[in-house]
Formats: structure tokens, sequence, C-alpha cells
């Protein structure tokens, strides 16, 4: 842990992906077998595989409950701490720092005390366990051992740069290496089989999220060079899902690889019955007379753990297919979609997504329409005989949709970017008008050129009335046309609605704030999404 | 003696004197030359030779105006208003100074901004006893701890070395006065040609004044093939010279303790350097002088007070702890 912690340092100190993937490499190759299985774990910022249902069940109090017995510093002290840091294993390790023997950790230790975490039931054992390694270890090897339990390292290595390391450490092609680590959500496992020349046969894993295939959008239907070579479904305005099938049992997933299973009972009811295993790539829908409802409908269901008749009964939802993933217990990833289609038609679901042949371009238009007539959002296309690029936006899927509206709407606080937009403010809340007041509708990151940000980052500075941190309110000045693909209510804003997906169109420097659109107007906007 | 923290600065009313005002008054004694500190045309101003000739390049006299400067360097004594005042060195930046005042048998010193150490441009600090002391808590919490001045000079020419080596142009955050100079000395020194900002650049024959050397630096254009290390103020690097890919960024400050002031400052490698005191540094600092009445301004001033009442001190928080301060 001791090497794997100055490898994280160093990464964290890297300026590029290239730089900070290489350094990763370069640590992994000289690991063991068993020590890299468990490094490209930790550097991915877990405890365990992702497809592992263990839990380390160790919270923040539980951390720092661990932090008063070793340092002796209050509850409010480590508070106070905690908040200038930011993050918790950074805190551990700088308070522990004089409190510690400083022992070398192995990677096989970490592994060892992860394990003891996860098996401890009660909290008492897990703060023993803690306070005891907190007295014990390196203090740079506690911070990312905490970070692990914690489940993000902050050094800029997302997964997908840890699997391109394994891969560039094993001499293995990086799409064999995430290819593998999608299929079954353990690298561990992969790193293991990388080494014996063996990722070939890491299978599927059912209910564990496989990557989603994603769309490019088509800007104008003349783009597309042969019409003719095109499948056309509607795109729908739900929750993209994929729902892992066996046995009478029922997972699912949203395009984040989160679960949301529970949300949604009678999907799972009506998926249940069917003969497993099956994966499914489809859609959530609200779901009335044989069409979609409005996402602001379905938003309704969102984020419930339980979910009252009452509720079901006023929005009932589906899961409508559209693709196949897993078939008999098979991937279908190198599958052409027409084998994956006849395969799903085959299983006899009560909601499947209808798919035409295209024939024209002018026919694009005619589809779009009609599907928004249905109440959905536009349509995907398809590429005949084409493949399930999982975790892809190639070209072989396009969407074909536009614009809800745009609004004119000023800037009301900006926050420093990340990145390469650090030190600028590009991270912008905004507002529409009611009477004199400005009200919060969104927020928007992107749209704007460099050159525009750091204009507005020098107006906004002389505009700000006041700073918390990395954010400032500013006197409403600036006005932005916003597009957006709906209006949805929100607690979160004063408001009380949130523009779906806004994204900056152009800086409206011909505008005031007082020119800027309403909230009638949004109001507006909500009300007619619900017909 | 009564002591009144103001918004506007600590006053002590018996003697009329006021120690770092931040709005213009009769008569003010400057710890040290940072902006938020010495600021404003005062009446009388009492400071160090070196604190005096920074704030005058600073806060000019405009024609026509008077200001009497009384020097007071480290070891002299001044009878001002019934009270004895002296000097003493603090570890800061270049020129600073506490200030003690005895009056009516109480010792009472002002640090200023502090730390034990002598930094890579400056003294270290005399401690003497006292009665009650008035201190800074800028880093104030056991999470700050910050190198050696001889390993941050290492890391400084360290990291200049590494990335010339790896094709890259280097870039130091420093502010103005005290960082900025301190990196220029340190590179200078060590037989790297850098470019230096006009606002670093200004005060270094301040530096030079007191005897340390600054070789083989030049004024920063903006030239677009620039190559040799850059040593700007935070927030100059986004309209640097060379383009960003070719660019690597330390930050070297006290806040480079955190892995966050990365996203904060833009910078790629941090350097946990400062001059202020560090946790232990300044609880040493408190011990040795033996005051029992602790006064703390700007910083963590309410953790740190309830932390030294836990141990026994009369501590408090004193007044306004928003004050802006300049690392």
């Amino acid at each position: 842990m001791n090497a794997l912690a100055a490898c994280a340092e160093a990464v964290a100190a890297a300026p590029g992906r290239n730089e900070k993937i290489a350094r990763v490499a370069a640590y992994l190759a000289t690991l063991s077998d068993e020590d890299l299985a468990r490094a490209v774990l930790y550097l991915s910022g877990r405890a365990f595989p992702t497809s592992d249902r263990r839990k380390l069940s160790v919270g923040h109090a539980t951390l720092r409950e661990a932090l008063v017995q070793v340092t002796g510093w209050d509850l409010e002290m480590i508070a106070t701490c905690y908040r200038e840091v930011g993050d918790t294993g950074e805190t551990v390790a700088l308070l522990v720092r004089r409190h510690t023997a400083g022992a070398e950790m192995t990677l096989a230790q970490a592994e060892t005390l992860y394990h003891e975490l996860e098996h401890a039931r009660r909290t008492t054992q897990k703060v023993d366990l803690l306070a005891n390694a907190f007295r014990t270890f390196d203090w740079l090897a506690l911070k990312y051992f905490v970070k692990g339990i914690t489940g993000n390292l902050r050094i800029g290595l997302q997964e997908k740069m840890v699997e391109e390391a394994l891969a560039a450490a094993t001499g293995l092609a990086g799409e064999a290496v995430r290819a593998a680590n999608n299929r079954s959500g353990d690298l561990a496992r992969v790193a293991r089989a990388a080494r014996s020349g063996t990722i070939g046969d890491i299978e599927a894993v059912l209910f564990h999220p496989l990557e989603f295939m994603l769309a490019k959008p088509l800007d104008a239907a003349e783009d597309l060079a042969d019409p003719g070579e095109w499948w056309v479904e509607d795109k729908y305005d739900g929750i993209r899902a994929q729902a892992h099938i066996d046995a009478g049992r029922v997972r699912l997933f949203t395009r984040g690889l989160e679960e949301t299973t529970a949300a949604f009972p009678e999907v799972i009811l009506e998926l249940a019955p069917l003969a497993g295993p099956l994966v499914l790539d489809g859609e959530i829908l609200a779901w009335r007379d044989g069409r979609a409802l409005a996402f602001s409908v379905l938003q309704q269901r969102i984020a419930r753990k339980q979910v009252s008749a009452r509720t079901m009964a006023a929005v009932p939802v589906i899961f409508l297919a559209y693709d196949l993933l897993l078939w008999a217990g098979q991937l279908q990833f190198a599958v052409p979609v027409e084998e994956r289609r006849r395969r799903l038609e085959d299983l006899g679901l009560r909601h499947l997504a209808p798919q035409l042949r295209l024939q024209s371009h002018a026919e694009i238009e005619e589809r779009f329409l009609a599907a928004r007539d249905r109440g959905n959002e536009g349509l995907i296309l398809k590429r005949a005989a084409s493949l399930y690029e999982s975790g892809k936006r190639g070209g072989n899927w396009l969407k074909v949709k536009r614009p809800y509206a745009t609004l004119d709407v000023v800037v009301t606080a900006a926050e420093q970017g990340h990145g390469r937009r650090a030190s600028v403010l590009s991270d912008l809340t905004f507002a529409v008008r009611s009477g004199d007041r400005f009200l919060n509708v969104g927020k928007a990151y992107s749209g704007l050129t460099d050159e525009e940000i750091r204009q507005l980052t020098a107006l906004f500075r002389t505009a700000t009335l006041e700073r918390y941190g990395r954010v400032s309110l500013l006197r409403p000045e600036v006005v932005l046309e916003v597009a957006f693909d709906g209006v949805q209510k929100s607690p979160r804003h004063k408001s009380g609605y949130a523009l779906r997906f806004p994204r900056i169109v152009r800086w409206r420097q011909d505008k005031r704030p007082v020119d800027c659109d309403t909230l009638e107007r949004v109001c507006e906007l909500y009300e007619a999404s619900l017909r | 003696m009564e002591i009144l923290f103001r918004p506007e600065g600590i006053y002590l009313p018996a003697i009329d004197l006021w120690l770092d005002p931040r709005t213009p008054v009769e008569c003010a004694w400057l710890s040290h030359a940072h902006s938020d500190h010495a600021r404003g045309l005062h009446r009388t101003v009492i400071a160090t030779k070196i604190t005096a000739g920074i704030y005058r390049h600073r806060w000019p006299l405009p024609e026509g105006r008077q200001q009497e400067v009384l020097r007071l360097d480290p070891g002299q004594t001044l009878e001002f208003h019934g009270a004895r005042l002296t000097a003493l060195r603090a570890a800061h930046i270049l020129g600073a100074a506490q200030l003690l005042i005895e009056y009516n048998g109480e010792r009472t010193v002002y640090t200023g901004d502090i730390k034990l150490a002598a930094p890579i441009c400056g003294w270290a600090t005399e401690i003497v006893p006292c009665d009650r002391l008035i201190v800074e808590s800028t880093f104030a919490l056991p999470i700050y701890d910050f190198l050696p001045a001889a390993e941050a000079k290492r890391r400084i020419v360290r990291f200049a070395s590494e990335s010339i080596v790896a094709g890259l142009v280097p870039v130091f955050l420093g502010y103005g006065l005290g960082r900025g100079q301190e990196i220029v000395h340190t590179l200078t020194e060590a037989g790297l040609p850098c470019a230096v900002h006009g606002a670093i650049a200004g005060l270094i024959p301040y530096y030079e004044a007191e005897g340390i050397s600054f070789t083989g630096w030049e004024p920063y254009q903006r030239r677009k093939d620039e190559t040799r290390p850059l040593v700007v103020t935070p927030g100059l690097q986004d309209s640097l010279a060379a383009p960003p890919a070719r660019v690597r960024v330390a930050l070297v400050s006290g806040w480079a303790a955190v892995d966050s002031a990365r996203a904060r400052s833009g910078a790629d490698v941090l350097i946990p350097y400062s001059d202020h005191a560090g946790f232990l540094e300044l609880l040493s600092l408190i011990e040795q002088t033996g005051a029992r009445r602790i006064d703390i301004v700007h910083g963590y001033a309410e953790p740190f007070a309830r932390l030294l009442r836990h141990r026994g001190w009369d501590a408090v928080a004193a007044g306004a702890s928003t004050a802006e301060v300049q690392v």
C-alpha cells in the first residue's frame, strides 16, 4: 500500500491522462500476480470488485470515532479539519501523522483489513480495527486505504484509465481488458487472467450491469449517407435501463450503472416469468393507453426506495425493451442487430419498441414528427448488421432529436470549473424573471467557447456580490440563451422548476436582464409537457 | 492594558497606538509589509527599516502629504506615550517584526504574522517572555505541518529541473511579496535562470539591499517560445506565454498542504511551505513565551482558542477573523 500511495500521489500531480496512465502502468508492472489483482481494485477506489455484493459498511461516523480514539481530538476539531480538507482519507492521514508508528502496509495487509472490516458485525469492532490500523501504519498508505473505504481516490484516475494501465502493464490490448471488466465487473479477476493469458475465458456475470451502447446525434437527415442501410425506432423519453433476468429474479440498472430495482415493482413482476438468463436493454416509461407519458410524470417514481400502491396506480410504469445483451446465457455483443431483434421478438415480451427499415431521407422527418406526435422524444437509428458496442458512442446508433425550446436566462451565480477550467468561472446557475426578482431554474456547464468563458469570468468578478468557497453570487447582468429537453418540478430551485439537460446556445450580449424570459413562460412549458 | 479588537485593527487606547490597522489612523505599528497589514496613509508609522521601505514602495506619499516614519529595528526600543516599545525579529517575510509593549509593569507581545524557524529569505523568530500574547492562527489546525525551508528549496529546484528535463516549462505561483522573491532567489542560487513577473520583480531590490543574491533572472515577457522557469502571481497562469500542454505548475504555499489546493489553484504539484507557523510550531511558540493570556487573531481563532483553553491557557478568539491573509 505504501508503493500504491506513492504512485497515487504521483498520479495526482501528473498533468495529463496519458502521463497518469503511464505512471500507473509502470507501478503495476512491478507487482506479483496477487498484488496486481489487489492494486487494480484499490486504484479504482474499491475495496471489493464491482460485482461483489459485499459491503464494508464503514461510514463517516465509524471513521471519526476511530480518529477520536487515536488522536485525542474531539469531534468538533475533527469536523473543522474535515471541512478544510474536504476528503475523509486525506483528513485521517493528516491527523494520524503524529500518532502512528508508521509501519509499512502491504497490499495483502490492506486486503486482510478490508475483509476484517466487512466481516465485523458490530460498529465497535470496526472502530477497533480502524483505530489499530491508524496507530500502526504509514500515514500516506492510510490515506489511500481510507479512500478505498469512502470510494473515491480523487486523483483524476477513472476506472477506465486503470483498465488501460493494466493492459499496458500486461501487454494486452486495452479493448480486451475493458471488455473483460465490463463482462465480469471484477477487475481483480481480470488482472489475474491478464497475467495468465486467460482473459478470453472470462464470461459475463448476470446481475452486474454492462455498459450501455450510446447514440451519436444526427444533426441533419442529409448527413446520412445511405438511408436504406438503417433501422429506425422511436426514441423514448424515460429512464434508460438494463434488466437482468434469471429464474424468476430480476434486477434493474440505470445508465449510470446504479441499481433501481426497488423503485419499479410492477416491472419486476412483468419480467420475472421470462426464461433467463437474459439481459434486456430498454426504457422504463410511465405508460397509459398504449403510449408513454411525459418524463415529468415518470419523475414522481424516481429515487423511491418503496412505492405505495397509490403511486403505482397514479403513475403506472412499464419496461419497453429495444435490445438484447445476453440471451440463453450468452453475450450478444457480437451478434448483428437483425439477429438480436429476432431473438428479442421471439421472447414474447409484453412491451417491445416497434422497429422499421428506413427507406429515404424524407422519411426521417416524417417519422420524427410521428414520434413526437406519440409523445416520444425523436428517433433512434441503428445501422443494419451492426453489433452492440457496449460502452461506446460510435456511429452505429444515431439519435434524432430537437431542442424542446430555448429560453433567455440571466446568470445569478458562477462556480469555478475543474481541471482545465479550474481557474475560470465556468459552471453557471441561471434564473428567469418573476416580477422584479430572479428565480433560479437550472445550471449549465457547456456551450461557451474558452474565449467567452474568459471574458465572462472577468465580468463575473466585477459583478460578484458574495463568495462562498468556489461559488460567487452575482448581480444579475449577463443574459444567456439556453436550450433544454424539458421542464420538471424541482424543490432545489426557488422557482420550483428545473430545466432538463440545459446547455448554453449563446451569450446574448444584446439583451438586458429585464428582457429575459419569465417564470410564467416556464410554467406554460411545464403545463404543456403534461398534456 | 486594555486592548480593543476592532474590524479596522487592534487598538491600544492607553497609548493611542494601532497594530496593523486596515484604515488610516493617527499612529500605526506595521508588523510587516503585506498589504493586509501595512496599508493606508497613517499620520505616524512605526516599523522596521525594511518594512517601512517596502510599505513606502507600495503606498507612495502623495505630493504635499506629510508622514512621520519612526524606524524601530529588532532590538531597538522606543519610549512612546508612556509605554516602552521594542521590536523583535519575526520569522515571516523579509523585515517582519513582533512588537513588545511594556506598560505599567505588564509585558504584551504582538506577533504579527509569524513562524519560528527562519524562512528562505528573512530571520528566525526571537522569543521573549511576556504576560500576554496576541498571536495569529492562519494554520492553527492539527492538519497543517509544513516543510522546513531547506526541504522546500530542494523541492523547488527539483520541480524546476525535472520539468525542464521533461521538455516542460515550470511555472511557480507565488504572491508578489515574500514567496515570489524566495522562489526566484532559490532558483537563481541553484543556477536556474528564470523569468519573473513584474509584481514580484519590482520588490527584488529590497531583498538585494539586505545582501540576498538574485543573479540570472529577467523580467517576464510574453514570449511564445519561453522555456525558462516562470515565477508569476497566482491567477496569471492562464495568460502564460507557453502553451498549456507544455506547462507544469507548482504552488508553493501553506494552502498546498491539502490536495484540494490543486483544483483551487490549477497547480499540478503542491509544495507545502509557508511563512506562517504550522500547528505544532505555533503551540511551541506560545509555550516558549510563557504567556498565560493569549489573544488569537485571524485564522482558526475559535477552534484554536478552545483548544488552548482545554490545555489551561486563558485564550480568547479576538475580534473579526475575516481578515484576508496573504500567503
